[in-house]
């Protein structure tokens, strides 16, 4: 290494503020702790949708151990470059929380407690009744006679997360089991 | 190169993604709070809320103005918080030199109580504040340990709206001035605050006082803050606090 004069000069004007900072006693070292770990420092990267609302912005989950430790905004989703609002910043606790649920919860008709239950078992009840309402219910005409193939009793409220072609699968079922009452949850 | 943050409230929706967020990063628990008829929650900063979008409205001729602000501590350039610090414990505020974060360290559990209010009352915006429990003075830290990593602060990775910008100190004040010439023309109340002493440069399009009590830092100028503080803002301060016990 080539030291001109300027340089040597800087290099032991260093050296000398060094010594006479650590003579003083003063201690660097709290005053750059406080920079020193980042705690999503060679955590794992894994992409997201956020579930509130139907623009689906992507968030990056940082996983350590096995466990997500940070959500933040994905700059490669073009539509939210990143961003997150109030409710996409709080996926963490979203995942984390002592109040999620893991498992469907089943609460018997009169029963003031919930059980829990298998997803097959829920699937299997939840399709059990839904034929039941359709069959009791079922109209095959009006009062005037008119046909109407329709169930009154019934109501279908589809997600803003569905994409069109999920929303045409989902209509096509509705109306194949007489539904003729829809809404749609753009934001909750 | 010293960093600052550009505050656009002329953008600022009220999200709060930026608050939400910043508890995230932070690992800051909820605060249990109560419907007092506005949006504002909490009603103040606290030891577990660095970040606040704070809520104000006034009818002006009929209309209602609303204005979001979302309050911060503004890394001050001659932190009035670290002079009273220095006092008593040295190394419990630090400004990092590399990006003129003013940080609190483990070492403010060691400040006395009498420091606490001495760096509350002498803070030109009303930022510090202690945790009961662990003696921890607290407050934004500019999320150091993302900057010095080349990663945003969180809030300023968060806003979906552009209010909140991060970057070279010189890059953020011509980004401002360049926003306060176009706003300028619609509104004539545009304003800098406090952009020559302070790190977090906020842009506001109404009165000061049409956002927050402590917007615009009492006492910079022609005499010492210091001096000013203890003449001004104290006063105005001691009339504030009861009435934000009374909401709290």
């Amino acid at each position: 290494m080539e030291i001109t004069r300027r340089g040597f000069v800087k290099l032991t004007g260093l050296g000398a503020a060094s010594i006479a900072l650590s003579q003083l006693g003063f201690d660097l070292g709290p005053a750059k702790a406080y920079a020193a770990g980042l705690k999503i420092k060679g955590a794992k990267e894994v992409i997201s949708i956020c579930p509130f609302c139907a623009v689906c912005c992507h968030f990056i989950a940082h996983v350590k151990d096995g466990k997500v430790i940070n959500t933040e905004g994905d700059p490669g989703y073009p539509i939210s470059e990143g961003a997150l609002c109030a409710k996409g910043a709080s996926m963490l606790p979203m995942i984390n929380s002592d109040h999620r649920l893991l498992k469907p919860l089943y609460r018997a008709p009169y029963s003031d407690r919930w059980e829990e239950k298998s997803w097959d078992w829920m699937l299997t009840r939840l399709a059990q009744r839904m034929k039941d309402t359709r069959d009791n219910d079922f109209k095959r005409y009006n009062d005037k006679g008119e046909t109407v193939n329709r169930v009154n009793s019934m109501f279908h409220l589809g997600s803003s997360q569905m994409d069109n072609e999920e929303c045409a699968v989902v209509h096509q079922a509705m109306r194949a089991l007489g539904i003729v009452h829809f809404d749609h949850q753009a934001r909750i | 190169m010293s960093k600052a943050f550009f505050i656009d409230t002329s953008r600022c929706t009220a999200c709060r993604g930026c608050q939400v967020a910043c508890k995230e990063w932070h690992e800051l628990p909820a605060t249990k709070t109560r419907q007092r008829g506005t949006h504002q929650n909490p009603v103040d900063l606290n030891p577990y809320t660095y970040k606040l979008v704070r809520f104000r409205e006034h009818k002006v001729n009929d209309t209602v103005k609303w204005n979001f602000f979302p309050d911060q501590c503004r890394h001050c350039l001659e932190a009035p918080c670290k002079d009273v610090a220095d006092n008593y414990v040295k190394g419990a505020v630090v400004r990092d030199e590399e990006t003129g974060a003013i940080i609190y360290t483990e070492l403010t559990k060691q400040l006395p109580n009498k420091a606490f209010e001495e760096m509350r009352s002498d803070c030109p915006y009303d930022i510090p504040r202690r945790h009961d429990g662990t003696g921890l003075i607290v407050k934004c830290d500019m999320c150091i340990d993302r900057v010095s990593n080349g990663l945003l602060p969180m809030c300023v990775k968060t806003c979906p709206s552009g209010a909140m910008n991060f970057g070279a100190r010189k890059e953020m004040l011509n980004m401002a001035n360049k926003r306060l010439a176009v706003l300028k023309r619609e509104y004539p109340k545009a304003q800098l605050v406090d952009e020559d002493d302070v790190n977090v440069i906020y842009l506001i399009t109404e009165k000061p006082e049409f956002y927050h009590d402590f917007v615009l830092a009492q006492g910079f100028g022609a005499i010492t803050r210091k001096a000013a503080l203890a003449k001004l803002v104290s006063p105005v301060k001691a009339q504030l606090r009861p009435l934000q016990n009374l909401f709290a």
